[in-house]
This record gives C-alpha cells, sequence and structure tokens, in this order.
C-alpha cells in the first residue's frame, strides 16, 4: 500500500466524521440546547419538557447524525417520532387524554361563570396575531405563533403543526418556556393591574359538585365543542375522554396508564421531536428570535385580558370575584392557579384562592382550544 | 382529462390569457370588460363561464402556495393567506351570460374585522358551554334531589 493510497484511506475515513463537515452555526445551536438543559435541571423550568427539548436541539446539531433526515427511503429515529408523533397530531391528543385523565373539573362546573374569563385572556392571541402580520409573517405563521399565549403547549404544537410546521420548534419552545416562567411573568401584571382592596376580594367557598354532574361535564362540553368548533375535536374530544374515563371510576386501569405511563412515553417522544425540528440552518433566523420576544407580550397581554374580563363582571355582579385569578385565565395548569394563591395570600395569609383559580385556569385550556379552531377554520 | 381538454381549448380561444395581466399580482383574464377599477378592487364582466374562469385560476395559481379555493353557493372565493398584494377573488356563479370577477386588495380592515369576529366567537363557544353547564346541572341536581326526597320518605 501505498503512502498516497493511506492518505486517500484518512481522506476518506475524515470525510465520514462530523469534523470534516463542521460549521460554526451549529455551535451556537449547541448553546442553546445546552441552555434549555440547564434551565431544566438547574432551574426546574418544565423539566419533563424542557430537558428532552434540550437534548433533541443539542444532538440534531451535529454533522452527519444520522436522526432527522431519511437513510435509502426509510426515515431515521427522531425523524420517525416526528412524523408519527407530530406530522400527524397524534401526540398533543394523547398528551390531552392525559390531562383529562388528571383534571377535576369540579372547580369550575361549580363556579361556570368563570368560564368567561378564559375567553377573556385569549384577547393577547388575538392582538399578537395582528402585531405578528405586521411584520412580515403569512396569516398562518401569524395564528400559530399568536397561540403561545394561551399558554398551552399540546394546543400550540396541535395549530402550530396544522398551519405552519415550519415553526414548530421555535413555538413550542416559547410557549413552555414562557408557562415555565409563569411565576416570574405575572406577578408584577397583577400588582399593576389590581389595588388592594381587590387583591383582598374574598370569595365564597365553593359548592359540592355531584358526581352525576362531573359525568355529564365533558359530553355536554365535547358535545357544544364538536358542533361549534369541530377542527379541534381531535385534542378537545381526547381531553374530555379522559376526563369521562376518571369521573366514571369504573376504568381504573386505563385512567392510570393515560395520566401515567402513556403521558410519559409521549412526552418523551415530543420533546425530542420537538427539539430534532431546530436544526441550525433552519432555527437561525429573525423569525424565531421574533416569536421569543412576542410570544413574552403575547403571555402578558393574554394576562392583562384576564384580569380585566374579572374587572368587567365585578361591574354586574353582585358577588365579587377576585381579580387575582383573572391571570389564570391563560390555561398554564395547573402553574397560574399557584400564582394566583400566592399573590392571594401575600395581601391576606387567609385568603385561599386556589380552587377558585382552578375554574378560569381549565376555562382557558378550553378557551385557547377554541381560539385554535377558529384559526384552523379561518384557513382550513 | 376532461378539465384539461377544456382549459386547452379555453386557452386557445383565448391565447392571451395564458399571457394575463394581473392586478396586484393576480391574474386576470383577457376576455371581459372591467366594469370598476380602482387602486384596491377590480370589477369585471367576463363571457366565460364560471367554470372556465375557476379552471383559468387553478391553472394561473396551481404554484402558488398559501391559496384557498372556497366554493360557495353563490361564488367561488379564491383566497390568499400568505403575504401577497391581493386578498380576495370572488367569481360569481349566477350570471348566465358569463362571469363577474371581483379582485379585492388586501386590507387591514378584513383581518382585523376577522379577528374581532373570532374573539367573539370564543367567548359564544364558551357561553354557550356555560349555558350547557348551567341547564345540565339543573336538571342533575333536581333529579339528585328527588331522589333524596324518595330515599328519606321510603
Amino acid at each position: 500500500m501505498t503512502a498516497n493510497e493511506i492518505l486517500d484511506m484518512l481522506y476518506g475515513t475524515l470525510h465520514t466524521t462530523g469534523i470534516y463537515n463542521f460549521q460554526w452555526n451549529i455551535v451556537l445551536m449547541w448553546g442553546v440546547g445546552s441552555l434549555f438543559i440547564y434551565l431544566a435541571i438547574a432551574k426546574k423550568y418544565e423539566p419533563l419538557l424542557l430537558l428532552p427539548i434540550g437534548f433533541g436541539i443539542f444532538i440534531v446539531n451535529f454533522p452527519l447524525v444520522p436522526l432527522m433526515g431519511y437513510s435509502h427511503g426509510h426515515p431515521q429515529l427522531f425523524q420517525l417520532f416526528y412524523h408519527y408523533g407530530l406530522k400527524w397530531e397524534v401526540i398533543p391528543c394523547i398528551i390531552f387524554l392525559g390531562l383529562g385523565a388528571m383534571t377535576d373539573f369540579g372547580p369550575l362546573i361549580a363556579n361556570p361563570k368563570t368560564l368567561l374569563i378564559g375567553a377573556g385572556a385569549q384577547i393577547g392571541v388575538f392582538i399578537t396575531f395582528t402585531g405578528t402580520v405586521l411584520v412580515g409573517f403569512t396569516l398562518k405563521e401569524a395564528a400559530s405563533v399568536s397561540i403561545i399565549g394561551g399558554a398551552d403547549g399540546p394546543t400550540t404544537i396541535y395549530l402550530t403543526q396544522h398551519l405552519a410546521p415550519q415553526l414548530l420548534g421555535p413555538n413550542a419552545l416559547a410557549a413552555y418556556s414562557y408557562m415555565a416562567m409563569v411565576p416570574l411573568i405575572q406577578p408584577p401584571i397583577m400588582k399593576m393591574m389590581t389595588n388592594l382592596k381587590e387583591r383582598k376580594i374574598r370569595m365564597r367557598q365553593l359548592r359540592s359538585v355531584s358526581r352525576q354532574e362531573k359525568i355529564l361535564f365533558p359530553l355536554v362540553t365535547s358535545g357544544i365543542i364538536a358542533l361549534l368548533v369541530p377542527s379541534v375535536i381531535p385534542l378537545m374530544g381526547m381531553f374530555m375522554l379522559g376526563n369521562l374515563m376518571k369521573e366514571s371510576g369504573v376504568v381504573e386501569r386505563l385512567v392510570g396508564t393515560a395520566k401515567d405511563s402513556l403521558m410519559n412515553i409521549v412526552t418523551i417522544f415530543l420533546g425530542v421531536s420537538v427539539g430534532a425540528t431546530m436544526q441550525a440552518d433552519k432555527f437561525l433566523s429573525w423569525k424565531p428570535l421574533f416569536i421569543f420576544s412576542l410570544g413574552l407580550v403575547d403571555f402578558a397581554v393574554c394576562t392583562i385580558g384576564g384580569i380585566v374580563t374579572v374587572k368587567i363582571m365585578n361591574l354586574f355582579l353582585k358577588e365579587k370575584i377576585n381579580p387575582l385569578i383573572g391571570s389564570a385565565g391563560v390555561s398554564a395548569v395547573p402553574m397560574a392557579a399557584r400564582v394566583s394563591q400566592m399573590e392571594g395570600l401575600k395581601y391576606d395569609r387567609t385568603n385561599h384562592l386556589l380552587m377558585h383559580a382552578v375554574g378560569p385556569n381549565l376555562a382557558g385550556v378550553i378557551g385557547s382550544a377554541a381560539a385554535a379552531g377558529m384559526f384552523i377554520a379561518m384557513f382550513d | 382529462m376532461k378539465k384539461t381538454a377544456l382549459l386547452l381549448l379555453i386557452l386557445l380561444m383565448f391565447p392571451v390569457a395564458s399571457n394575463a395581466e394581473d392586478f396586484l399580482g393576480a391574474p386576470v383574464v383577457s376576455q371581459g370588460k372591467e366594469n370598476l377599477r380602482t387602486d384596491a378592487r377590480l370589477e369585471m364582466k367576463t363571457p366565460l363561464s364560471h367554470d372556465e374562469v375557476v379552471l383559468f385560476y387553478k391553472e394561473q395559481l396551481k404554484d402558488v402556495q398559501d391559496i384557498k379555493f372556497r366554493d360557495w353557493k353563490d361564488s367561488t372565493y379564491i383566497e390568499d393567506d400568505g403575504a401577497r398584494p391581493w386578498h380576495s377573488i370572488t367569481i360569481s356563479k349566477d350570471d348566465k351570460a358569463g362571469a363577474t370577477i371581483v379582485i379585492v386588495k388586501d386590507n387591514w380592515t378584513w383581518i382585523i374585522g376577522t379577528l374581532i369576529l373570532r374573539y367573539i366567537g370564543v367567548f359564544v363557544v364558551l357561553m354557550i358551554v356555560l349555558l350547557g353547564m348551567v341547564v345540565s346541572g339543573k336538571i342533575i341536581s333536581s333529579f339528585v334531589r328527588r331522589a333524596e326526597a324518595k330515599k328519606a320518605a321510603g
């Protein structure tokens, strides 16, 4: 074997390594991935999602890794997860099934007028839409970006995949990041939008809700949603199925699977698939940066929307509602409700708002799904 | 096959149509008379039938993304969901002596209008859910009360 042949062989081997195909922009993506891994581990921000997302971003941005492409016409590992999980819109719906199996709608059934707070909080979604169109996004992209303010991860993913799949990574990441930062974002807004007297409003204890009412709720709600916004019934139908299974009390094993094992499995696939969509050549542009900054505004406006809705409702109600629970209308279950509770306790140590805030919190889930349905109907 | 043949026939009959001029970037059939032309709107009457005009637009816009054809009762509505200068092309169905085509410029009135409408829509959906909950709650409560009263009596 001649020296030239050995050099050729070495050169050929070098070609198959990532080192030869190295590009500097991927280093930036390693940084982005590592940042989310850090936030998940050190700060405990939505670790169940940000950890696999961060790793997905990190690993997919190495040259030549066979993860998001096709080998001999067959999808590679993450591509497979992405294709069947997200492209087919399966994972968000399964997550909603698990969420339904975990959710107690009792506080919402006991005080159904809090549904309106969930609707009011969606104002940010529609305002952000306008802002996004102004800077040059297409209408479909604008709709998918604006739903971030609804603070509902599966709904954001479902709508984005439907209307603007190219923005899936940044949108999902922005949604989950801001959901994790609810305790930081919302309190200053809540303080700014309310006065001391309002923050001390005490609400009457919620009535107890019968089992029959809890069983009927998912049927009535899914029936109404199916009639009015059929496009989101894959999401809401699964949500209500999970809840019906829970409330029926006859399928404990299914409930257990839906809220534990199944939920955990799809969360892993969701995380890595979302992370894997964020390859340097697609991610490094002005759009993701803009989505992140606008997402924050969106979130803030939705919080304001919920609080203002409570204030408007208080003009007509005999028994006033504490506007601190208005911020929970953004969804982000159950974090936003906990923030209402913590803020309430700051001003009156005996005023527990948690159960009252769960109502608008769940209404926010239904409201953001309804808003997503409106957008899908607009473009389909 | 039939559609392709019809399209070929149209293109042969109206050779200029294949090199059609445009209004705000939207193709315009060359055969026809303009009834109104402003910066924001073009209205024209064409001797072509509704189906022929729709076929013309399907061919012209076949490679264009974010375009939606809506088949309505009295017209076909072509809507742009992208960021083009034109917003919609409406082709009437009811005219026997040819179709009327209306091309409208992209406008904020439409965007704001549809957003407000959809925001109200979210309220309407949740208000109907609220109504459903109140009604079903009342019915169930009355059943439970009756059952409890029966139990207490018996």
